[in-house]
């Protein structure tokens, strides 16, 4: 079965840096924004903004986040199973519980997906894998990510795949069509 | 938009208009809102600055990302400066607002205005006597001019301190002059202002706060108090009169003009237009059966409070009031008028006239007001309306609810006259516990909160709590809608209260004026404490502004509590991005200036604030709790 996913339209970002805001809102212990930053152990984003330069020397905001993969290079680099499977159906979600933070996961993410900081979760230890979790706990509640729903521009899409995928190949397929004379 | 039209407001006018709005596919200050939710966490926070182009900068206020802006400021630094320029806006607009009625006073003493005259000249000699113009030998015009050259000097820093400076109890003035937050000229407080928080200059959140204080000084013994009394000599000190409120207030069959912005100089031109036999006839020519003047907002309450003109609504209702389809022409001058005021105009027959060349709207007809022409353009824009009235489609009118009544025109000179000359009695019932304390519930609306919600039920339950309410700008309106203003709302007071509301044939909740009339309630605070001799911070008082939105409102609350007057805010300022500043607003300004702000959206929790501000200040007096 395939799972709805955070789908990046890096073309669409003007670099706000909303959706990394949010989503720390999101994880943290109040989840409100006013009482958050107050929070002694203060929450993480699990998205975030890669600066680049295109062609023409212009720095361009690229929005990065964990994929989600199957298999996923960071479960399989994890010696103590702290990446799970089974805490929200198709997503690859860190128990705080478990994670030494020995930083092989994030070695093996191939997208730079995964920090370590200080986490509410796990307050005795000083750092802790921190990455997305679908905003699985939001997603119970008939939210969509807190990401997603910041995004102001439409570079970030709470959708499936395959439907996004259609939708290009459609425009893609006018593209091609009205281009013959 | 697609909630119960009850969650959006508390009043039924509203939630019809919401309704109509709905079906004729109009967009309003809530739709808009939905539109931009989630707003930018770091603006939110005050963590967002724009004040150079090596940024613009933003700090992480979860501690992964930047802790400085590109210059080096940190989140304290970041978010004072942001306060700061707050604060100077807001304290320019009403100042500003006061300058231009200086510059009528002016005017008239120079006999460059037949439209404008001195309809108070006792007002005018005992202000005048007061702030040290001699005023012997001189007619009124001469007074009028004189006295005008003197509060032109506060705006800079001529006389190096401000006109009403001695109407501060002299234990206040320690305070300021101790943490060097004595306002020594209105446009200099804000002007510096700017320039503190130019990059490299102001670095210091501490200092920064501190001269936002004094830039609200400026504005609360300034800008705001030589807008009420000017304007009260030159349009008349308000007395207590019954009129009507809600948009009920528009009739059907008539012309419809509303006012609507913050100044009386151009409303009080239109009020009189509206009252030529000429103009009548036209209208009646045009098949209307007269013509009805109404007001919005602040302009809204300065001729209500002088001429008993009906209020239609408040802040949030200014949309809403187009969409009755009733509408003909709404005059605005400055402030707080909404710029799809223009859109939504467009949607009917109405039409939106600019008339101050400092607030002009794109769409809208401008009609530049001017000390020499007034009464004419004012003549100008009711034919305007005459004409548009034959362009209204009466299938699309509807007018949803009837009128309610309200008592208005509380200047301190009308409290004191209703007190029988003296503050004596009020201070006779505050020791006595009848009256426990008295509490200003002031400011605006915002969308983010349900329309009117939080400060009707304030001042209810602060009434019961035998709190007298002082209310002013959109939170009369509010309380106003709901029958707070009747004297037959003192059945809804503490036995105390009602028992005084009734001695005196006065409502427990007393519209004491537009949002610049403000400085009448720091003013009564002055007198009050002079005459137990202790400081205003002494006093059982506080302030509210549970639906706040402008930065005026800010400039307010900030002078509130730089006069010593705990003030609650039913929204947090942008300022929690910085502990700092946020620990200074909450607690440590106590240890300053007497008196600190407090966040409380849930109306009956806000009126337990004050009660506890008002028990603690009562005990330290030796009175009953």
């Amino acid at each position: 079965m395939q799972h709805k996913t955070v789908i990046v339209r890096p073309e669409l970002c003007v670099g706000c840096m909303q959706c990394a805001i949010r989503c720390a809102q999101a994880h943290s212990a109040t989840k409100e924004l006013a009482t958050a930053v107050f929070e002694p152990v203060l929450a993480k984003p699990r998205i975030h903004i890669g600066v680049g330069v295109n062609p023409q020397g212009v720095l361009k905001p690229f929005p990065n986040k964990c994929r989600h993969c199957d298999p996923a290079p960071c479960q399989e680099a994890c010696m103590p199973g702290a990446i799970r499977s089974d805490i929200a159906e198709g997503s690859k979600v860190v128990d705080p519980a478990l994670c030494i933070g020995c930083g092989m996961c994030a070695m093996a993410c191939p997208y730079y997906a995964i920090r370590y900081h200080h986490d509410l979760h796990a307050p005795e230890r000083t750092i802790t894998a921190i990455k997305c979790d679908n905003c699985h706990d939001r997603q119970k509640k008939g939210q969509i990510p807190a990401c997603v729903e910041a995004c102001k521009t439409g570079a970030l899409e709470f959708g499936y795949v395959n439907e996004h995928i259609k939708k290009g190949a459609g425009r893609l397929a006018n593209a091609a069509w009205s281009m013959q004379s | 938009m697609n909630k119960d039209f009850k969650e959006y407001s508390i009043c039924t006018d509203a939630q019809a208009m919401l309704k109509k709005a709905r079906v004729e596919g109009i967009e309003t200050v809530w739709d808009r809102l939905l539109e931009q939710q989630p707003h930018c966490g770091f603006c939110e926070l005050g963590l967002s600055c724009r004040n150079c182009i090596m940024g613009p900068c933003r700090i992480d206020p979860f501690g992964s990302g930047p802790q400085r802006g590109v210059c080096g400021a940190d989140a304290d630094v970041i978010v004072a400066r942001n306060l700061g320029r707050m604060v100077a806006s807001g304290a320019a607009a009403h100042s500003d607002h006061g300058r231009d009625l200086v510059e009528t006073l002016h005017a008239i003493g120079e006999g460059k205005t037949d439209d404008y005259v001195i309809t108070d000249p006792e007002k005018l000699k005992r202000v005048a006597e007061e702030v040290g113009v001699n005023i012997g030998g001189k007619d009124d015009a001469a007074i009028a001019k004189a006295l005008a050259e003197r509060f032109f000097a506060d705006f800079g820093c001529m006389n190096g301190t401000l006109s009403f400076i001695d109407r501060v109890p002299e234990k206040r003035r320690e305070v300021w002059a101790k943490f060097g937050i004595t306002p020594r000229g209105i446009d200099r407080e804000v002007v510096e202002m700017m320039h503190r928080t130019h990059m490299g200059v102001d670095n210091d959140a501490v200092n920064l706060c501190l001269h936002s204080a004094r830039v609200s000084l400026g504005d609360g013994w300034g800008g705001s108090m030589i807008a009420t009394e000017v304007s009260d000599i030159v349009f008349g000190t308000p007395t207590p009169r019954v009129s009507k409120v809600n948009l009920g207030v528009l009739k059907e069959d008539y012309v419809n003009i509303l006012v609507h912005g913050h100044s009386p100089i151009v409303s009080e031109m239109v009020c009189a237009a509206v009252q030529d036999p000429d103009l009548l006839q036209k209208a009646k020519d045009a098949g209307a059966a007269g013509i009805n003047l109404a007001g919005l907002c602040c302009t809204g309450s300065e001729l209500l409070m002088r001429k008993g003109i009906p209020m239609a609504g408040n802040h949030l209702m200014t949309e809403l009031a187009l969409i009755t389809g009733a509408v003909e022409v709404i005059i605005v001058d400055y402030q707080c008028i909404m710029p799809s005021l223009v859109a939504v105009a467009a949607c009917y027959h109405s039409k939106i006239v600019t008339t101050s060349d400092k607030a002009k709207f794109t769409g809208a007809t401008h009609v530049e007001f001017s000390v020499d022409n007034a009464r004419a353009k004012a003549r100008e824009v009711v034919e305007m309306a005459i004409e548009a009235y034959k362009n209204r489609n009466p299938a699309r009118v509807d007018i949803p609810v009837e009128p309610v009544e309200l008592m208005s025109g509380f200047s301190n000179e009308a409290v004191l006259a209703a007190l029988g000359g003296t503050a004596q009695p009020l201070i006779d019932a505050i020791v006595a516990g009848k009256v426990r304390g008295v509490v200003g519930i002031v400011g605006c609306n915002n969308p983010k909160l349900k329309h009117d919600y939080v400060t009707y039920n304030m001042a209810k339950e602060c009434i019961k709590r035998d709190i007298l309410v002082l209310v002013t700008g959109c939170a009369a309106i509010s309380t106003g809608k709901q029958g707070l203003l009747m004297p037959a709302a003192a059945e809804e007071a503490g036995s105390g209260l009602k028992e005084v509301c009734n001695a005196l044939g006065i409502p427990p909740v007393l519209h004491v004026g537009s949002c610049v009339d403000n400085a009448r309630i720091i003013h009564l605070c002055g007198l009050l404490a002079k005459a137990l001799g202790v400081d205003i911070s002494d006093l059982p008082v506080a302030a509210a502004a549970p639906e706040w939105y402008s930065e005026k409102a800010v400039s307010i609350g900030m002078y509130a509590v730089a006069n010593g007057i705990y003030t609650v805010l039913g929204l947090a300022p942008p300022i929690l991005g910085s502990k700092l500043v946020t620990g200074l607003a909450l607690n440590g300004l106590e240890d300053v200036v007497g008196a600190t702000f407090a966040v409380e959206a849930d109306p009956i929790k806000a009126a337990e604030l004050v009660d506890e501000r008002i028990k603690t200040k009562r005990k330290a007096l030796n009175l009953t709790p």
